[in-house]
């Protein structure tokens, strides 16, 4: 049961994001067709019609993906309650939360249906497209911190309205702002739709920061709160994410002010930058779902860590712990009868094994820092280049590195023999994961030896390291040592926004070109190299 | 955390990270945690910072064998309380584990040592 309760914690955080990811792009949908596609009908011609009909078909997929995960979340919730209150199935399922997952996934239904019968020629989701973008999105305003409040309950549920709101018309609209862009072949009306675009999703924008505001007062209270609990510490990610996507939005407001004078101009640099919008738009959404999962920060002033607290964790120290301990020293080498009596997660880490896992991550922000600055130097000096353009290859020495490191209780280190080990399925799972990392090292230097040609194998790279870096946002919380917890939070969630930046500025140099691609092309390494020298200076204690 | 739950979670496979997604934490207790008590009886109050399903909650008393018990819980208690009563209580050292469900979706749980003494 332990182990069920465990894979709930991270499956729930996951779900909740794929939900607010599935509601996102089919509210956007509703969105573009109401405001955009439908009105606009006789400008856009024969193309409007193909626009149409590729917008409800994404429309129906994700809210067939909505059902799908809402099904799963209120079937997961249900068995959890049951299994572990040891009360019938049925009662279990009478929860507020079950019942909120039943019906957005009954809407989720209506939506996919109305959209199905839409592509078939059906006109009733034309007006029926505003009251099921509305009740989709208030009936999971029913399913959020504000329904547990005692306080301004009804303000929270608005202000979560809003930002939902604004966050599925804005990010959840750019998949079909792109369908327009490649499917409009007129250059006026494609300038009209970019416009319209612009507006809407200014719009959404003013709705998603309204929204957001008013909960981070309520939910934060205090600006100290904002690095000194989890709550606060994910919050800031999340605006840093919304600030770089602001960023891309700017960027293409210019592009799309610039196409209205020159109906006719080059359009790849929109079309990448909200590409990219789409990523970073996914990664804010799940990093919103990590947070739902969090008590709010108003509630924790007295778990909070202290400002000094997260200098004195963050502040770079050398020399770094390039020596490790002995085996001896750590707790893995005590008697199994010595912590048989304590629950899972509860024995107590020894100075050896905080210095141990210091030493780990230390040599392995080495093979980071050392990737990120051969592909540095492949760009910047053609004589290194043909050297440094093998930088893969370092991932299959950082597996190594791993493989004989990563568990202090088998061999080279432990007790355990290698076969043995394997019986333990998180041994055999960071074995598997070892294998991965030299796998991924190997392909992407197939890649770039131009050994793999097919059209995809480049993107392996980028959409790995954004996914990844969204991944280490979402993750569950346990929430034994609130403080403990939020200095983990402090070290790791920068790790996540420079694996968010690696990532996306790579497409971006694959997507792009000119002065962009190079610039984009530099971005990624620094990151890169961020990233190592976050790991080289970790501390966990 | 160690490297390899950071990597795991890097590599898309985190499943073995964190405990029970959190949300109602405790604001008091009693007993407090590591309070030692005395009598055979013992009320117990857990108040938390939000609204909580009491209906989907409870209240286990783990006792020196290892034995888990279910407490019944009081239904007159607030909409942040969970209530119940322990009897029959020997000399020696107890857990209370607590799970509670908020009415948006998040389940938490945890543990309050405490011991009696006469």
């Amino acid at each position: 049961m332990q182990l069920f309760i465990e894979i709930y914690g991270f499956l729930s955080v996951v779900l909740r994001g794929f939900i607010l990811a599935a509601q996102s792009v089919s509210v956007g949908g509703l969105a573009f067709l109401l405001l955009l596609v439908w009105p606009l009908a006789d400008a856009l011609g024969p193309s409007g019609a193909v626009l149409e009909r590729r917008a409800l078909r994404l429309v129906f997929l994700s809210a067939c993906g909505l059902v799908a995960a809402e099904a799963l979340a209120a079937a997961s919730l249900t068995l959890m309650l049951a299994g572990t209150l040891d009360i019938p199935v049925r009662e279990a399922a009478e929860a507020r939360a079950v019942a909120v997952d039943l019906m957005a996934a009954l809407l989720g239904a209506v939506v996919a249906l109305s959209a199905w019968r839409g592509r078939r020629g059906g006109v009733a989701i034309r007006s029926a497209a505003p009251v099921l973008a509305a009740l989709l999105i208030g009936v999971q305003a029913g399913a959020t911190h504000a329904v547990s409040q005692f306080e301004g309950a009804l303000a929270l549920a608005g202000a979560e309205l809003l930002h939902m709101g604004g966050a599925a018309v804005w990010i959840g609209g750019i998949p079909y702002f792109l369908m327009a862009l490649t499917d409009v072949a007129d250059p006026r009306a494609r300038a009209e739709i970019a416009s319209r675009f612009s507006v809407m999703a200014a719009g959404a924008v003013a709705a998603l920061l309204a929204g957001g505001l008013l909960m981070a007062a309520y939910y934060v209270g205090a600006p100290e709160a904002l690095y000194g609990a989890s709550y606060g510490v994910m919050l800031s990610a999340k605006i840093v994410l919304f600030l770089g996507l602001l960023f891309l939005g700017g960027l293409n407001f210019l592009a799309v002010r610039k196409l209205r004078n020159e109906p006719a101009g080059p359009l790849l640099r929109t079309r990448r930058f909200a590409e990219t919008e789409i990523g970073v738009g996914l990664t804010v959404i799940f990093c919103a779902a990590s947070l739902a999962s969090l008590p709010p920060a108003r509630d924790l002033p007295n778990d909070r860590a202290s400002f000094a607290e997260i200098v004195d964790r963050l502040e770079p120290r050398l020399p770094v712990r390039l020596d490790s301990p002995d085996f001896e020293a750590l707790s893995a080498a005590l008697p199994a009868e010595a912590t048989k009596d304590l629950p899972p997660g509860t024995q107590p880490r020894r100075a050896a094994d905080i210095a141990w896992s210091e030493y780990n991550h230390h040599w392995a922000g080495l093979f980071v820092v050392a990737m990120g600055v051969m592909a540095l130097l492949e760009r910047m000096s053609r004589r290194l280049a043909p050297i440094m353009r093998h930088w893969p290859l370092v991932f299959i020495g950082l597996a190594g590195f791993l493989f004989l490191r990563a568990d202090e209780s088998v061999w080279p280190l432990g007790r355990l023999g290698l076969i043995e080990s394997l019986r333990d399925p998180e041994i055999a799972q960071h074995r598997l994961l070892t294998l991965l990392i030299v796998a991924f090292g190997l392909f992407e230097w197939r890649v770039r030896l131009g050994r793999v040609t097919k059209w995809w194998a480049p993107y392996v790279f980028p959409i790995s390291t954004a996914t990844a870096a969204a991944f280490l946002l979402t993750h569950s919380h346990a929430l034994t040592n609130l403080k403990e917890e939020t200095l983990i939070e402090i070290t790791h969630t920068p790790l996540a926004l420079v694996g968010v930046a690696a990532g996306w500025s790579r497409w971006l140099e694959l997507r792009l070109d000119g002065e962009a691609k190079k610039i984009a092309g530099f971005v990624w390494p620094v990151a890169f190299i961020l990233a190592g020298l976050m790991l080289v200076f970790y501390r966990e204690a | 955390m160690g490297l390899f739950r950071l990597v795991s979670l890097v590599a898309c496979l985190a499943l073995t990270g964190g405990g029970a997604e959190a949300h109602a934490i405790v604001l008091n207790s009693t007993p407090r945690p590591d309070a030692i008590v005395s009598g055979r009886e013992l009320a117990i109050e857990i108040r938390f910072n939000s609204r909580i399903d009491a209906g989907r909650s409870h209240i286990k008393l783990f006792g020196r064998e290892g034995a888990a018990v279910s407490l019944p819980l009081d239904e007159s208690a607030s909409e942040d309380m969970l209530k119940a009563r322990a009897t029959g209580l020997a000399p020696g050292s107890y857990r209370l584990h607590w799970q509670t469900l908020s009415p948006d979706g998040h389940i938490s749980q945890g543990d309050i040592p405490f011991r009696v003494d006469r």
